[in-house]
This record gives C-alpha cells, structure tokens and sequence, in this order.
C-alpha cells in the first residue's frame, strides 16, 4: 500500500498502522475507556439524511467561510494536536505548510514540537494556539506572549483536559513521550526501522513551548495523561478564563465545551468563539458526541460566537451535515495526522485535497453554491 | 501477565476464563435463553450520553455517599452472589476484605460458601445479608436472627428468583453444586489444574448458612436450580417480605424490584431501598434492564425510599449516569467476581480501585464535586 492508494479516512490510517510503530499508532488511534464516545463521534452523523436539491445552477461552488475574523478557503481547519514530531519527523512543518498551501487554520499545541516563532516565520496564513492553564503562572505567560509576538491569530483554551483520560491502550502500549523502549514496545520500534532511523536522525524530539519550565527532575519522559494530571491547574475556573481572555486580546476560543449552560458563559466572558468537543472520545467516555450536541448549542450562542464542530469528521457530508446544522467551520486532529504519519506534507496535501475534492462534489450534488446556502432545510433525521 | 495488567472488566473476564473450568466460568458469565437481557443491562447505558460542565474548579472529588443507614465511599458495592468460593479458593473472604478495604458494602448470600458469623469475624466495614424466603419458617427467622447478632448493618430479599431462570449454558455444561464430573466437563477440570487443586485442598465446599436445614437424605449435591425450586417459596408474598422487614427492624432492601407499583408498595411495607434489578439477566429474559427503567421509578418513588441500580454496571461512567438520573447508588456482581477469579481477594481489590479511579477522573471530567451534585442536568439522551 502506499500514499496513490490512499483515498479517504481509513485509507491513510491503514497505511499510518503500518508506518508507525504500534505505541505510536494506538496513541493517536485510541480513545478513553470503551471508545464508546469515540465511535458515536463518527456514528452520529448517521442519524441525519442529506436532502438535496436539483436543478441550481451549480458550476462554481465557493467553500470559503470566516472563522475568528479570518476568512479560510475551507470551512474546516486542523485541529491542534500534540507531539506532531512523533507521527512524522517534519511534523508540525508538514502540517502547516499543507494548511498554507489550502489557505485553510493551522491549530499548534502548546505541546507542539516545533515552537510557535517557526511556525510564524514559515507559513503566513492563519494560526491558532492552543493553551493549557498550567499550574506554573511563569509558563502560562510565557506561552501567551511568545503566540503573541509570533502574530498567532487566535487563542484557544483546552478546558477539557483537566485530568487525563483513561486511554487503555497507552496503558498497554507503554505509551510515553518521548517513546522509551519497554520490552513490549521494543519488538514494535523494531519492526519499524524507518520510523526510527527517521526519529533518531531527523532532530532531537522537543517541546519547546514548555521544556523550558519542567520541574527540574521531571522529564518530559512522560505520558499525556501524566502531563495533564500534574502540570495543568485543575482548579483552572471562569475566572480564570476570563482574565486569559482579556490578557490574550484578540480572538479567544474554550475548546471543550459541551452545555448550552457553559457555551452561554463562554459569549459573557468574552470569547469570540467555542469548539464543541469532546477531546477526540479521549477523555470522558460516555460523553455526548460533538454533532449530536450541536444543534442546541447553536440555538442558544451561534449568533454571538463562532460554533466550531469539532470530532468524528471523516468526510466532507459529516462536514456539510455540521454546516447545515449551524456550525461555523468543523476540524479534526485524526482528520490529518494519519495522513502525516503516513506521508508526511505529501499525505496532508492528499488528505485536504481529497476532502475538499469531495466537498466541492458534494456541494454541487446538494444544489449549494455558497457555505451560507446550507441551512437545517436540507436535513432530516432519521429518528 | 500480571494482575496489575488487568486494566478494566473485559481484561478481567479473559483471565477468569482461562482460569475456570468452562462449567464454571459459564455459570458466572451465561443468562437466561436467548441472553438478551443481559446484554441490554450494559447497553442501555449508551442511550444517553453525559454532558460534562467546564471550568467548574473541581479540586478533589468526594465519592462518598449513604445507603442502607451506612455511609460508604464510593457509590458503588458488592451485589450478593451465591457460591464465591467456586470461583476463587478464597471466596467470600475475599469479597468480603476487598469491600471493607476500600470502604464500600460487601454482601452475602444467602447460598454463601462461608457462614455469617465467619464473614462478621473477617471483615469489619459494612455488610448486608441477602435472604431468601425458604419453605421452612425456622430457616428464615434463623437467618435474620444471627446476622442480627453478627453485626450485619443491612438485609435484602431477594424477590426475582422465585423460581429459577432458564440458564441454558449451565445445562449445556452441565454445571451443579458442588461441580459434578460429567465427560464433557471432565476435559475442562484437567485442563485448568490449578483451579482443581486449590478447589480439593483448601477447605471443603459448602453452604454453611443453610447446611444445616438440608435433610440428610437429600445431598447438597443438587444442582443449585434444583435447590431454589425446592426450597424457596414460591408462594412468597408481600406479608412474607412485610414480616422479614419487621423481624430484621434494619436498613432493608428488596432486591429484584422493576415496576413502578411494586416499587410504591416497597415503601408501603416499610422497606428502606429497592434494588432496581433483573438478576444479572439470568432469571426473566426479554425483561428491562434497571438503567432503562430507572426515569420511572425515580419520577414515581425517588426521595420517598433509595434506589440502587444492578446490573450491567462495567464502568465508572455507568455509575455515574445512574446517579445522575436520580439512583443513591450501584451495585455488581459479574463487575467483581471475574476479577475474583482471577486474583481472589487482590483481584477484586485491583477491580474496586480501577473503578474508584474511573469514578473519580470522571466526575473531575464532568465538573462535578459531590455525588449530590449529579442531576439529570448532565445527561442528554439520544432518543
């Protein structure tokens, strides 16, 4: 199998499973508990039917929207996801020069292995960061001002990650960052040898945006869920929040959030924006699914903040569903990174063009012209 | 692999049944016909998803909570199961030191493999008895009277079982009391030695509680199946379940309660708690599972007498969402006793610790303090 072969979602994860790995692969793979969450992220675009019209005159069809003030040539952007490096020696360069190239968000972690001052010299097209409430004030600054002084566009708090989730494969696996080898993950790294000539060749694995600030005596020798349970402030607040939000000073999205309750007190602190999100099925299994929870979420903020769905997008209809429902734009953390496990920049480049191949398709197969064209007239669920 | 290994119930019941004979590890893990209950018991809990709050600046969650005039703490205990000491050499012991250790209800049957005063002299955290009608009085009275003495802090009648299920894996291996070697089950008890050695050396299979009232002429040697359909009463009555309430003059619960009527008339009788119940699937097959009934009775009784959610439980989020709909809280019996057959006393201390970590990461997830700050506020069904 190899990249020409690839031609949607699970194309690229099969090659990606055969590329990294298997810690690796399952890490990015995996979910909380059961993966119950995970699965209805995906499945519940299934409850709802597209119905589309005829006869519109469809030749030119404009996908672009505005997001954060921004206008992106795809209503849908990447997600920030961590320890890029890992899945691609390039990592995050591939991956932001593949979102330059579709003029579409670039969304950096604050647990990024390419630090935000190279990102912002390479690609000048949108960027978001994401941030984590620390319980080290010191490094909270720092990783703001540094966006800052980087000219990121947009902010964007993780709130649900207060704790790390229970993902059961990591605990099998032995996942830890950077890969230490166990007698278990060994025999895998061995299997693999490009992946490690390339992780071991290709520039010392780093964290730039928090290495600086580990505790003397920590390594970042350490899982996700660790990293989460013991760095990040988890009496983080409202409060808190808000006064990020006035610190930052720009557009300032929650990542997270779930209640019309939370997303109402997200518009009064002052964001411009929330992705509803359940972390990828990576935290709280049994956790209601982004699109599921979409619709009440926009009738309640949708004309005061821009509604991000974000989860389970496999394909340009999940997106076109979420438009119709509301949402402002969509994005996925998977939706990519098992393109760049599998190719690198090549494989994002594939992966976008394919989903923007198949939302052009789409569009013109619904009868729409223009984003704003869609509208909950062209859905029926299934009940 | 060690116990540690065991990350969650499925991990469990694969070791359990590579260490039981097939007759055995059937018995725990079949239902009655077709099994579709038992199925249901799990699934219904991904009808409704959990809709989590943010920056709510949880801190340390307080799992504590009170049933059956005890306050305990975690939400969730051990449900009384008959026969322990067939799945582990330890049995009851073992339950019985696990639950006291982590400071939750262990229960006894009625069908124990150790005695109630064995058990009160063991294990000093909080227990309950469950009884069943027997045909004869002096069975009963005799029961009560020495839980009474032994220090029991609460009784459940067993009202589900007043004739026994059709369990078709148990007549397909032909499972009895104490194991019977048949030819096919023969080959299962050679092939997992080590569970026949410490079955024949450590102390010798019985029914303590009951032992004494079984006609010498009749040998225990019945099939359990055969026990319940001759000695309970199968013309038990509210005045039979009315009388053990007033004899016992404790906490007391019926266990195996579904429809809202008998639920009113529990109360009526003076009972403190309904468990909410099919018997793990394994007597009435195509009845409700307690997490899809739960709404009704809550809407019809809640406030007015505890309710406890058994069966199907595999998960911290199970628990969670059954309290979120308004259960006091829940119980498992299958939930640790694979874990029991697995590792004896530290398999069911590894299964409760699993499950207190999953409660504890997910009300931080959900943004929740306090059991009592659970409400169906966090709950949206799919529908």
């Amino acid at each position: 199998m190899s990249l020409k072969n690839c031609h949607n979602f699970s194309d690229f994860r099969k090659l990606a499973k055969r590329k990294l790995p298997s810690p690796i692969f399952h890490y990015i793979d995996g979910a909380a508990d059961d993966e119950v969450t995970y699965a209805r992220n995906t499945s519940a675009f299934d409850d709802v039917d597209l119905v589309p019209n005829v006869l519109r005159g469809v030749e030119n069809v404009d996908l672009s929207t505005t997001i954060f003030g921004k206008k992106l040539d795809l209503p849908f952007y990447l997600a920030p996801t961590a320890l890029q490096r890992l899945f691609h020696y390039d990592g995050e360069r591939a991956v932001g020069k593949a979102a330059q190239k579709f003029n579409t968000m670039f969304g950096v972690s604050a647990l990024a292995t390419v630090s935000v001052e190279e990102i912002s010299s390479m690609i000048n097209t949108p960027k978001m960061f994401q941030f984590y409430f620390h319980k080290d004030r010191g490094l909270n600054t720092s990783c703001l001002e540094r966006a800052k002084a980087a000219k990121f566009d947009v902010m964007a708090l993780t709130v649900d990650t207060i704790t790390g989730g229970n993902r059961e494969r990591d605990l099998r696996t032995g996942f830890t960052s950077p890969p230490k080898l166990t007698l278990a993950s060994l025999f895998s790294f061995a299997t693999k040898p490009m992946w490690g000539i390339n992780y071991l060749t290709k520039g010392k694995f780093e964290l730039p945006h928090i290495q600086d600030h580990l505790e003397a005596g920590t390594s970042t020798n350490t899982s996700i869920g660790n990293y989460f349970s013991t760095m990040l402030d988890q009496s983080m607040n409202w409060k808190d929040a808000e006064k990020l939000c006035a610190q930052w000073g720009g557009h300032f999205a929650l990542k997270g959030v779930m209640s019309v309750e939370d997303a109402k007190r997200a518009v009064d602190i002052g964001c411009t924006g929330i992705m509803v999100s359940n972390h990828g099925g990576r935290q709280l299994d049994g956790s209601r699914s982004p699109f599921d929870q979409l619709a009440e979420i926009v009738d309640a903020v949708g004309d005061k903040l821009d509604v991000i769905c974000e989860g389970g997008i496999h394909r340009g209809t999940h997106m076109l569903k979420a438009l119709s429902l509301g949402a402002k734009a969509c994005s996925g953390g998977r939706l990519y990174l098992y393109a760049l496990a599998a190719a690198g920049q090549a494989g994002v480049e594939r992966a976008l063009g394919q989903y923007k191949a198949e939302l052009e398709r789409d569009m013109k197969l619904m009868g729409c012209t223009k984003i704003s064209e869609l509208s909950r007239k062209n859905l029926r669920f299934r009940k | 692999m060690s116990l540690e290994d065991n990350f969650n119930f499925e991990d469990f019941r694969r070791v359990a049944k590579k260490k039981l004979p097939a007759p055995i590890f059937h018995y725990i893990d079949g239902g009655s016909d077709d099994e579709v209950t038992l199925k249901r018991n799990t699934d219904s809990f991904s009808k409704c998803d959990l809709v989590p709050n943010i920056l709510a600046s949880v801190g340390e969650p307080d799992l504590s909570t009170k049933v059956l005039g005890s306050k305990i703490d975690m939400p969730l205990f051990l449900s009384p199961v008959a026969m322990q000491r067939l799945f582990h050499h330890e049995g009851d012991k073992a339950s019985a030191r696990a639950a006291e250790k982590f400071g939750t209800f262990y229960s006894m049957s009625t069908m124990a493999t150790s005695s109630i005063e064995e058990i009160a002299n063991t294990a000093s955290g909080p227990k309950m008895f469950q009884i069943y009608i027997h045909k004869t009085q002096g069975l009963t009275d005799n029961l009560i009277d020495r839980c009474k003495s032994s220090g029991f802090n609460a009784m459940c009648l067993t009202v589900d079982t007043i004739v026994a299920g059709n369990r078709e894996r148990d007549h397909k291996w032909g499972f009895t009391t104490p194991p019977k070697l048949t030819l096919k089950s023969l080959m299962s008890f050679a092939t997992h030695p080590m569970w026949t050695i410490n079955y024949l050396t450590h102390e010798k299979f019985q029914l303590p509680n009951v032992s004494q009232f079984v006609k010498k002429s009749s040998s225990i040697a019945k099939g359990v199946m055969e026990y319940i359909n001759e000695q309970y009463d199968p013309a038990m009555s509210w005045k039979d379940a009315e009388y053990c309430i007033k004899r016992w003059g404790g906490p007391f619960a019926l266990k195996g309660v579904m429809s809202v009527e008998d639920a009113k008339r529990a109360i009526d009788i003076g009972a403190s708690a309904i468990m909410l119940s099919n018997h793990g699937g394994r007597q009435l097959d195509g009845s409700r599972a307690p997490f899809d009934q739960l709404e009704k009775i809550v809407d019809a009784v809640g406030g007015k007498i505890e309710i406890i959610v058994d069966g199907g439980i595999r998960r911290g989020t199970h628990v969670l969402k059954a309290l979120s709909l308004g259960a006091t809280a829940c119980s498992f019996g299958k939930g640790f006793l694979f874990a029991l057959s697995a590792g004896g006393q530290k398999g069911v201390e590894i299964m409760l610790q699993r499950m207190k970590e999953e409660l504890r990461r997910d009300m931080i997830l959900l943004g929740k303090k306090n059991i009592g700050d659970l409400s169906k506020e966090n709950l949206a069904f799919r529908d």
